[in-house]
């Protein structure tokens, strides 16, 4: 008995020591000092305490990298090239990058740590990037599972972005969610609304970040947010423009289709949008009305599977049919996409063989 | 026998507020290996494996979305119903890869059978044998999914 206390404790106090060593092997060994970021060839340079991640410690210094899981490398978004620096890529990085970004040195930021001195390439426009805390001033249910969310920033701040861009929304921990969650979602209102930004978000059962927006916040609480985010905006360059969606996808359409009719744009457009049943429909008056003060406008909603007592008498069938019956050359003309991955590659099929050229083509996947 | 810190790491990004609000494991108290190894008696004792029923639930899936949001019959004794949900979702078990939130719903018409599962499932199931915990909305008993999928 004696010697079992006697091994006992020798292996306790042995683990005790070894687990001080460690941690103060670390202190000494983990301590990187202060490291620069040369971002752009010298147009900034960051002074940084080493040990971080690039992607949190460019966002200590107001510089944020899309991201929507917060740094565990499961979303893949945060790509930088990083010319110098970043030691070698890592097998978290590897199924995000392709073989050509892996040779420009495209990088997760979340997964490099600085260490020492980096050369970084980042692209002007995510300077543009700020961040926010807004409350919440309106929730509006559109649908049994869409709620459309105001948010509205403080006293003298504004946004600038361009219809069709998104938000990062951070949320904060809620029932058994202990960490806060990353998400990004689509602006629906228009960029001359300055002041605030609207969101139109759907439900995703047992989704982290939609099950805070669906049942935890409330009218006065305040969301920390970046943006705006995203190439998914208004090229000029056509007369002629295809709006699909479905969803929540209505959101950039929504504010693109805003924007146009407030600058008084003289284009030809088309919103079909898709949904299941009469239940899944919102925003119809909206649309309706702007229908009825522009002739130039045309709004068509579509159902794939209408309830008997929907009474619907307009479109039905697979949102590809419809698309068919409504846009028949796409010569000269631009299609703007937002919605699921099957609905998107679904109808960039359908205007590729109505002869839309695929490089004017511009879709926002939910993914 | 003990579980590997491995496995321990595994069923914690399987809890609720881990990777999703409700988890992966529904009110099952056992540990990961003992769910993964249960299931795995039972697939074998099927003389079936995880490959197989993977590939029959991603052949029904496949077949799913080509109807967007439409129930679609396939081989005239199944009918699926396949849905899309905006963002990824990454496998708990930590091995890189992740799925697009794509459910589907699949009922086999001849026996009345209605079963669930996700994109993420099929790779689960392929990959790690796992079939989520009992009493988790995705949970799918081996030997009741590969009845439905018209297996046995």
């Amino acid at each position: 008995m004696k010697e079992i206390i006697i091994t006992v404790l020798s292996i306790t106090g042995i683990s005790t020591v070894l687990a001080v060593l460690i941690i103060i092997a670390e202190k000494f060994l983990n301590n990187y000092g202060e490291c620069e970021i040369d971002i752009n060839d010298g147009d900034k340079n960051l002074r940084v305490e080493g040990g971080s991640s690039l992607l949190s410690s460019l966002a200590a210094n107001k510089i944020f990298i899309p991201s929507a899981c917060g740094g565990k490398a499961t979303c893949g978004l945060c790509k930088v090239r990083v010319l110098e620096g970043a030691g070698p890529l890592l097998p978290t990085e590897e199924p995000y990058l392709s073989k050509d970004e892996r040779n420009d040195g495209v990088r997760l930021s979340c997964q490099v740590k600085v260490k020492g001195n980096l050369r970084v390439y980042i692209p002007e426009e995510l300077f543009n990037i700020r961040e926010y805390v807004a409350t919440v001033t309106n929730i509006k249910d559109m649908t049994h599972d869409i709620k459309e969310f105001r948010f509205e920033f403080k006293a003298g701040e504004d946004i600038k972005f361009k219809a069709g861009q998104y938000m990062q929304i951070e949320t904060k921990p809620y029932d058994k969610v202990k960490e806060k969650a990353i998400r990004a979602y689509s602006i629906s209102s228009a960029p001359s609304d300055n002041k605030a930004v609207e969101l139109i978000i759907r439900r995703v059962p047992g989704g982290l970040c939609t099950t805070y927006m669906h049942d935890h916040i409330k009218v006065g609480d305040e969301v920390r947010m970046t943006g705006p985010y995203g190439d998914f905006y208004m090229r000029d360059d056509s007369d002629d423009y295809v709006f699909m969606a479905g969803g929540s996808g209505m959101a950039p359409i929504k504010s693109l289709v805003m924007d146009i009719m407030e600058r008084n744009l003289d284009k030809k457009m088309i919103f079909i949008f898709g949904a299941v049943s009469k239940k899944d429909l919102y925003h119809t008056e909206f649309f309706r009305e702007i229908e009825r003060q522009n002739s130039n406008f045309r709004y068509v909603p579509a159902l794939s599977r209408p309830e008997p007592d929907d009474n619907w008498n307009g479109e039905t069938g697979l949102v590809t049919e419809v698309l068919k019956r409504y846009v028949d050359s796409g010569k000269g003309k631009h299609a703007y996409l937002c919605g699921s991955p099957g609905m998107i590659n679904a109808c960039v099929n359908v205007l590729v063989g109505s002869e839309f050229d695929e490089a004017k083509i511009y879709y926002d996947k939910f993914s | 026998m003990k579980q590997s810190p491995r496995l321990n790491q595994i069923q914690e990004n399987m809890q609720p507020g881990a990777f999703t609000a409700h988890g992966f494991l529904g009110d099952d108290d056992r540990a990961l290996k003992d769910i993964l190894r249960q299931d795995d008696a039972e697939v074998e004792k099927l003389d079936l494996s995880h490959a197989q029923i993977a590939g029959r639930m991603q052949y029904f899936t496949e077949r799913g979305k080509e109807l967007l949001d439409i129930p679609v019959t396939v081989d005239e004794d199944y009918e699926v119903l396949v849905d899309d949900h905006r963002g990824e979702i990454p496998c708990p078990f930590a091995d890189n890869q992740k799925a697009i939130k794509t459910n589907t719903r699949f009922t086999n018409k001849k026996l009345g059978i209605t079963v669930y599962w996700s994109d993420l499932n099929i790779h689960m199931i392929r990959y790690h044998g796992f079939y989520e915990g009992k009493g988790s909305f995705f949970r799918n008993d081996p030997k009741t999914l590969a009845r439905a999928l018209g297996l046995i």
